[in-house]
């Protein structure tokens, strides 16, 4: 290898100090740096410095960034295809999905589908399941999501806008005003890992578990063209610390979640944690799926994705059910 | 020039009128979406994202209109006090040496930032929401365009000023 | 050093006299592309075009055209001079009007901008018709505006509960105390003046008797508090997000020029064509802002401000009477969301490891952003002010007007550093 010394920039989506998602490129910029010794230098610029928290798709493409880290669903307006590399409503928990990215060709469609921006992709940390949101009043019917008025963006805001909901755009330094306020009646965020700094548990007293969101992975995206200038142990060291920082973060989301779960229970007793009742999931999933197969019905590319999530999520599901589910299920009751 | 002057003085006073109505229609988009939220419980992202379309094509056009009518703000202590000679130099200064490498600029970049959103079909990602984003990214280079045109009519009247001032010292 | 020289050079220029806007933009492209290249530019449509998506800053046009529309068809000089009658024939009646009339805008705005470009609309032309020392009118009006900033709802705690991860309804609570006694200063001001120095603050001769006094009121006051209290109640009762009350706003203020009966289309178009401008000079300056912010902050001079901070001998009270001096001073070169954005997340791990209480910490730094709205030469509040005021008055006499109402900031920020549990932990 020579010596010479690669400075690269990475732009995220998150501002400065944005807990754990801003921990993941952090600590990837460190492992990277260390790891190369100080020939691959990573300079990590939050949404305060590019001021356009949803233009790193752009910068990676077009090359003014080296790398980014953001959602890929985020980019579900450039290409509806790009969403399904997060997370799709009742589908993957994270170590299935995990299990599809790395072993069940997810990886290569992730591949296919990003080719043509001269952009990788890879995965950048997982949420975990994420919660269903806050909601000011209980969901007893699917009736009483007709008229909803509910901050969640993206393809999940569509599956409850068939059902009647109202998915109502808010910029989020507004979120807290107007759920306080009844300006909108629910919204969804993440989970208790970072709900908790928001201040919604003190306003909204119902907490619903999820649905729309059971793994998100985050992305980190580097620009193909800068990729293929790094020598090879330099690729190998990036591609290892991306890998290594995702993990890292699904780790850290699921202490932080327990953690701030304990605080809650603890300090507001009175936020009541529910299900949505067995209706409402019914025609949620039945409405998510109708949807996709319209989607699949108009693009060939999707269609693929679809049905390799579709046949691996059964596959995967068949073990974490005689896994992971019999052994809550049995383990618990003693 | 006198004619060139008024060409572009009249498309510019016309941008500015264009500007006015963006900015009614913006206010009547945003009292619509309240009103049909608060009373009939109807909420369309699509009108919410027009809102924004309505503002940024307002304010961004109105710039050049602004620079036209001499409302842009400045640091006045030491300008209010020149001759009107000096202040002619000064915004000629400004607006060749200031405002136009930035407009080209930003004008420059902008022509791809607007055809990547044209050539990928970007829309919105939200449910409801407005297609072709290409339209409202097209903002950002016509603006620059605008401001081009206000640029050359200040530095076209400001000539006229010095000209005439050194016609009026001539004659005297 | 890049970002230093930047300033330097953006400040001088600046006193030629040019637009605020295109000298901030300029310099910086001359500066940036020197240093850091040109290629640094090709983020400036990515900015601009946050700036256009921003919908909380959408609520400041039509806030104006409220304004404008209030100033136009004499709705508002009205409302002022008979609230100010109903303060009697006491000298500040005016001024104490326009604090009032400030902070009900301020409970309804939380933009700063709109609301010191509402105010100077409205009340400037009747103080300097009443023959108010123009520096005292031009600092009330400011100061009375800036209110928006601490008073909730309020954009800046919901910036800093956002960068510093603090519930920003804690915030809210926590500001309404600070935000009274920032009422009260400057109310107890202008009384003291009006008694000291009468002829600063001229009294209204009022011949009207009590009862014609109190029918006009009735007529004038009445409808136009309604109006106020729209927008604020659409706001607290939830109808509407403060950007939507801003057309609430706009449309009730053209609703009660019809009422009036001084309504026409062409006023209407005069308006629109005044709000644009007014509108498009504030987002210039912003957008020059940003491309100055844009090469201080990638030529990486924030990080040496980190580092001053970093080597500093380990004491909370070094640390918060240094910090509070840093954003004070460079509250008077840079606007408040750069400073949100670039030196709170600085100075926050520092707060962090010396265990200061962050609600606390966010409200001294939102009282001391406020004053960086009024201190010269880079406060907003005045640029927005000298954008509607009539072009006789001068910036340096805003300038000597706004002085005391900083004194007062710093005044009330001091109580609030010193007695924290009396004031925001009640
Ligand atoms: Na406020
Ligand atoms: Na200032």
């Amino acid at each position: 290898a020579d010596g010479k010394v690669y400075r690269w920039k990475l732009a995220e989506t998150w501002g400065p100090n944005f807990p754990v998602f801003g921990d993941a490129t952090k600590n990837m910029a460190k492992m990277v740096e260390e790891m190369s010794d100080g020939r691959l230098i990573i300079r990590v610029d939050s949404s305060n410095k590019h001021k356009s928290p949803l233009g790193v798709f752009d910068f990676v493409k077009t090359g003014q960034y080296q790398m980014g880290h953001s959602g890929s669903y985020y980019w579900k307006g450039k290409n509806f295809n790009t969403l399904f590399f997060t997370t799709v409503p009742f589908g993957m928990t994270a170590p299935e999905q995990y299990a599809w990215f790395y072993h069940g060709g997810g990886m290569e469609l992730m591949k296919k589908v990003y080719d043509q921006y001269g952009i990788l992709s890879f995965p950048g940390g997982n949420t975990g399941n994420q919660m269903g949101g806050w909601f000011k009043k209980e969901i007893n019917s699917v009736d009483d999501l007709k008229g909803l008025k509910m901050r969640i963006p993206g393809f999940a805001g569509e599956v409850l806008a068939k059902l009647g909901a109202k998915p109502t755009n808010i910029p989020s330094g507004e979120l807290y005003t107007a759920l306080e306020r009844n300006t909108i009646d629910a919204l969804e965020w993440v989970g208790p890992s970072l709900d908790l700094r928001m201040g919604f548990h003190k306003i909204a007293p119902y907490y619903y578990t999820g649905w729309h969101e059971p793994a998100a992975e985050l992305q980190f995206m580097v620009n193909e063209k800068a990729y293929n200038k790094l020598p090879k142990d330099l690729q190998k060291i990036l591609t290892v610390a991306m890998k290594t920082a995702a993990y890292d973060m699904y780790t850290q989301s699921y202490h932080e979640s327990a953690q701030n779960l304990a605080t809650l229970e603890q300090d507001y007793p009175n936020v009541k944690m529910r299900s949505f009742p067995e209706p409402v999931m019914k025609a949620l999933k039945a409405t998510n799926k109708a949807l996709l197969k319209e989607f699949a019905a108009k693009d060939p590319m999707t269609a693929e994705i679809l049905k390799s999530l579709s046949e691996y999520q059964a596959k995967a599901r068949a073990w974490t059910n005689l896994s992971d589910r019999a052994y809550l299920d049995t383990s618990d009751k003693n | 020039m006198n004619f060139s002057l008024k060409v572009i003085g009249k498309i510019i006073d016309a941008l500015g009128n264009l500007c006015s109505l963006l900015m009614i229609l913006m206010i009547l988009n945003v009292f619509y979406d309240v009103i049909m939220r608060y009373f009939f419980n109807d909420v369309s992202i699509g009108m919410q994202e027009l809102e924004w379309h309505l503002f940024a094509a307002m304010f961004m056009f109105g710039i050049a209109y602004t620079l036209k009518e001499d409302a842009h703000v400045r640091v006045d202590i030491l300008y209010d006090a020149m001759s009107k000679r000096k202040q002619a130099f000064i915004n000629i200064f400004g607006a060749l040496v200031f405002a136009l490498p930035i407009t080209l600029l930003i004008g420059y970049y902008s022509i791809d930032y607007t055809m990547d959103a044209y050539t990928m079909g970007e829309g919105s990602g939200d449910p409801g929401g407005l297609p072709h984003r290409w339209i409202v990214r097209s903002v950002i280079p016509l603006s620059s365009v605008f401001l081009m045109l206000a640029i050359i009519h200040v530095v076209l009247s400001q000539i006229q000023v010095l000209t005439t001032a050194s016609a009026k010292e001539g004659a005297q | 050093m890049t970002g230093i020289v930047l300033f330097a050079i953006a400040l001088v220029c600046l006193f030629l006299g040019y637009s605020v806007a295109f000298t901030f933009a300029g310099v910086s492209l001359i500066v940036g592309a020197l240093t850091l290249g040109v290629d640094l530019f090709e983020f400036m449509p990515y900015r601009i075009m946050s700036i256009m998506e921003n919908t909380i800053l959408m609520a400041v046009p039509m806030f104006i055209f409220m304004g404008i529309v209030l100033q136009k068809t004499g709705l508002a000089e009205r409302l002022l001079e008979s609230a100010a009658k109903l303060f009697g024939g006491m000298p500040g009646g005016v001024a104490v009007s326009t604090i009032i009339v400030g902070a009900l805008l301020a409970a309804s705005t939380g933009v700063v901008g709109a609301s010191v470009v509402a105010m100077g609309v409205i009340s400037l032309p009747v103080m300097l018709k009443n023959n108010y020392h123009q520096p005292t009118a031009t600092g009330v009006i400011c100061a009375s505006g800036t209110l928006g900033q601490i008073i909730p709802p309020s954009i800046i705690l919901i910036i800093l509960g956002d960068v510093m991860g603090v519930p920003v309804g804690d915030l809210f609570r926590a500001a309404i105390i600070p935000g009274m006694l920032l009422i009260v200063a400057y109310t107890g001001y202008i009384l003291i003046l009006g008694q000291i120095k009468p002829e600063f603050c001229p009294p209204i001769t009022v011949t009207e008797s009590k009862r014609e006094l109190l029918v006009q009121a009735l007529k004038d006051i009445v409808p136009p508090l309604v109006l106020i209290l729209t927008v604020l109640g659409s706001i607290f009762s939830g109808i509407a997000t403060p950007t939507e009350s801003s057309a609430i706003g706009a449309v009730g203020a053209v609703v009660l020029s019809i009422f009036y009966g001084s309504f026409s289309v062409s006023k209407m178009h005069e308006v629109s064509k005044d709000t644009v401008k007014v509108t498009s000079m504030v987002f210039a300056v912003l957008i020059g802002a940003t491309a100055f912010s844009m090469v201080f902050s990638y030529s990486g001079s924030e990080y040496l401000i980190e580092e001053f901070f970093m080597e500093l001998p380990g004491e909370k009270w070094t640390f918060i009477i240094l910090s509070m001096l840093a954003i004070l001073i460079l509250g008077f070169f840079i606007d408040f969301i750069e400073i949100a954005f670039l030196v709170v997340p600085i100075l926050l791990p520092v707060a962090i490891a010396l265990d200061i209480n962050l609600v606390w910490f966010a409200i001294l730094i939102s009282m001391n952003l406020q004053t960086s709205f009024l201190t010269p030469p880079f406060g907003f509040s005045l640029f927005y002010l000298k954008g509607v005021a009539p072009k006789s008055l001068k910036t340096t006499t805003i300038y000597k007007g706004v002085i005391p109402f900083i004194l007062m900031q710093i005044a009330v920020l001091l109580l609030v550093v010193l007695f924290p549990e009396q004031l925001i932990f009640t």
